[in-house]
């Protein structure tokens, strides 16, 4: 891979490799010395990324259904192997602690019982008491205090049905205007334990992000979530609002510190929208400036820093920190 | 990004625990990891059926070695080793691999995991529409084409984002290896999407 790059089909092989920032610095430079001078090229490059864009959303994401359904099958496997008698080890003694087998501890069978109704509290995460007060739109009567979002679902009529983990599951449905069904909404969109549903959630409060308090929900989201997927729905939903400082100030932070270069490459867009060619430094405040010259220096991603530099350039500003 | 240190902190108290015997540290263990062992076993296997045996024989395997564990390497690295494994003797077991339907079964019903390229990106533009449409035929045909050492570094890669290095740490070989498998990979994709780039 270290011969000439000094015609077009060569560097074109190169492409994809280039994207993914793989290159080594020697064969990057040849890339970049050929696209510099080869305007072919460079339209090529753009195709290619946009087939890496392409080939980004043909992921399968696995249903939370199949995720559930897989760790049930491995609890009970394991509590298969430590039983066969092949290994003493932890997973012996909790099934034993919860089904009271081991010899003298017919008491541990309640307790164990007990182990499993605090770690099922512990795990809910519970709604806020009074978000669901007497009365009210939802055609399935009160929620109870301590409840767990467990699924989100738009529904045809513009509506959203909610399916709550209680004692028993329970669905409550009401438009998203709705403050109760909105606490429920906001909740679920930092559910820790699955992700599916703070997409799902994520995607719902979207469609309502006019308001500030689901604005600051999808910017939490956008920040913190641990699941890229997640981030992207919030930075959908925040797009429209690119010019609010609340939402300048989260793409700020996300072209600094997340991990996902989509999400970089998307913030860049985002915060130089609207750019005036003519009165460039009008079209940038300071603060944005000073972070994309700040990725310029840490960006490891060529095409991230290539755009970052082409926007930098585009209002004169230095591609350099002082 | 940042956060790394005080993670792996974390991660090797946990895998300490594991192996002294705390079931909650194992349990922990396992739900760091599962939701990306699940997603890459089903985008490689493109069968729910199949990822589910995959992250089962994974879990298991970890949970039976674990104690044996010594910190060589990342967890992450050591259980990935585990899962690749296993995928690609999945992958090479299949006999019929260029008949492989793309549509898979879900909880949500049957998908082609083609469909999921969202039109929207197309913007309404009637020409860009049949680019888009075309595009993802192309790219079906070519993943079926790869063999599954150039599948599974392209899946490493581009899905889970894994660099070269680390990957050629999870398959084995090194780093430059992994680069010239993922060259080939990424070679086939431009000329079977030649109108494209």
């Amino acid at each position: 891979m270290s011969g000439e790059l000094n015609n077009c089909a060569a560097v074109k092989d190169f492409f994809a490799l280039y994207l993914y920032g793989e290159l080594s610095f020697d064969e990057e430079e040849r890339v970049e010395s050929h696209l510099d001078k080869c305007v072919d090229c460079r339209k090529a490059l753009e195709r290619q990324r946009e087939v890496q864009v392409a080939l980004d959303n043909i992921a399968i994401e696995p249903s939370p259904a199949l995720l559930r359904s897989c760790r049930e099958e491995l609890h009970m496997r394991l509590a298969e192997e430590s039983q066969s008698g092949s290994k003493h080890g932890f997973w012996e003694r909790f099934t034993d602690m919860l089904t009271g087998r081991s010899a003298g501890s017919g008491w541990l069978k309640p307790a164990g019982a007990l182990t499993l109704v605090a770690l099922g509290f512990g795990v809910a995460r519970l709604v806020p008491p009074g978000a669901f007060g007497s009365g009210g739109p939802f055609e399935m009567g009160m929620v109870e205090p301590a409840s767990r979002v467990r699924y989100v679902e738009p529904a045809s009529d513009g509506k959203v049905q909610i399916v709550l983990d209680e004692t028993r599951q329970r669905i409550v449905s009401g438009g998203l205007n709705d403050q109760k069904i909105r606490v429920l909404l906001l909740s679920a969109a930092k559910d820790p334990s699955d992700p599916g549903l703070r997409a799902e959630t994520v995607e719902i409060l979207n469609g309502s992000a006019q308001s500030s308090d689901v604005r600051d929900a999808l910017a939490f989201a956008l920040l913190h979530d641990q699941n890229a997927g997640v981030r992207l729905k919030a930075m959908e939903g925040l797009k429209p609002f690119a010019q609010q400082p609340e939402v300048r100030a989260a793409m700020t932070q996300v072209l600094l510190t997340d991990s996902n270069p989509g999400l970089r490459t998307q913030a860049i867009d985002l915060l130089t929208k609207g750019l005036n060619q003519d009165s460039p430094s009008m079209s940038y405040d300071r603060q944005v400036i000073g972070a994309m010259q700040e990725l310029m220096q840490r960006e490891n991603n060529a095409y991230v820093r290539q755009r970052c530099k082409t926007a930098l350039e585009a209002v004169k500003a230095s591609t350099e920190t002082y | 990004m940042a956060q790394k240190t005080g993670g792996q902190l974390e991660e090797t108290a946990l895998i300490r625990a594991a192996q002294g015997g705390d079931s909650a540290a194992f349990e922990q263990l396992v739900r760091a990891y599962d939701q990306s062992v699940l997603r890459l076993a089903m985008n490689l296997l493109r069968s729910p059926e199949d990822a589910q045996d995959v992250y089962q024989e994974a879990f298991l395997r970890v949970y039976k070695n674990l104690d044996k564990f010594r910190f060589d390497c990342s967890f992450h690295t050591w259980l990935y080793r585990i899962v690749t494994n296993l995928c690609l003797d999945h992958m090479r077991k299949r006999k019929v691999r260029k008949e492989e339907p793309t549509i898979v079964a879900t909880a949500e019903g049957p998908i082609d995991r083609m469909d999921a390229v969202p039109e929207e990106r197309v913007d309404g533009d009637p020409q860009r529409f049949l680019f888009s449409g075309e595009l993802r035929k192309r790219v079906k045909e070519v993943l079926a084409e790869l063999t599954p050492r150039e599948r599974m570094v392209f899946e490493l890669r581009h899905y889970q984002g894994l660099r070269l290095r680390r990957i050629g740490e999870v398959l084995g070989t090194t780093e430059e290896a992994a680069k010239n498998c993922l060259f080939r990979a990424t070679q086939k994709m431009r000329a079977a999407l030649g109108d494209f780039i």
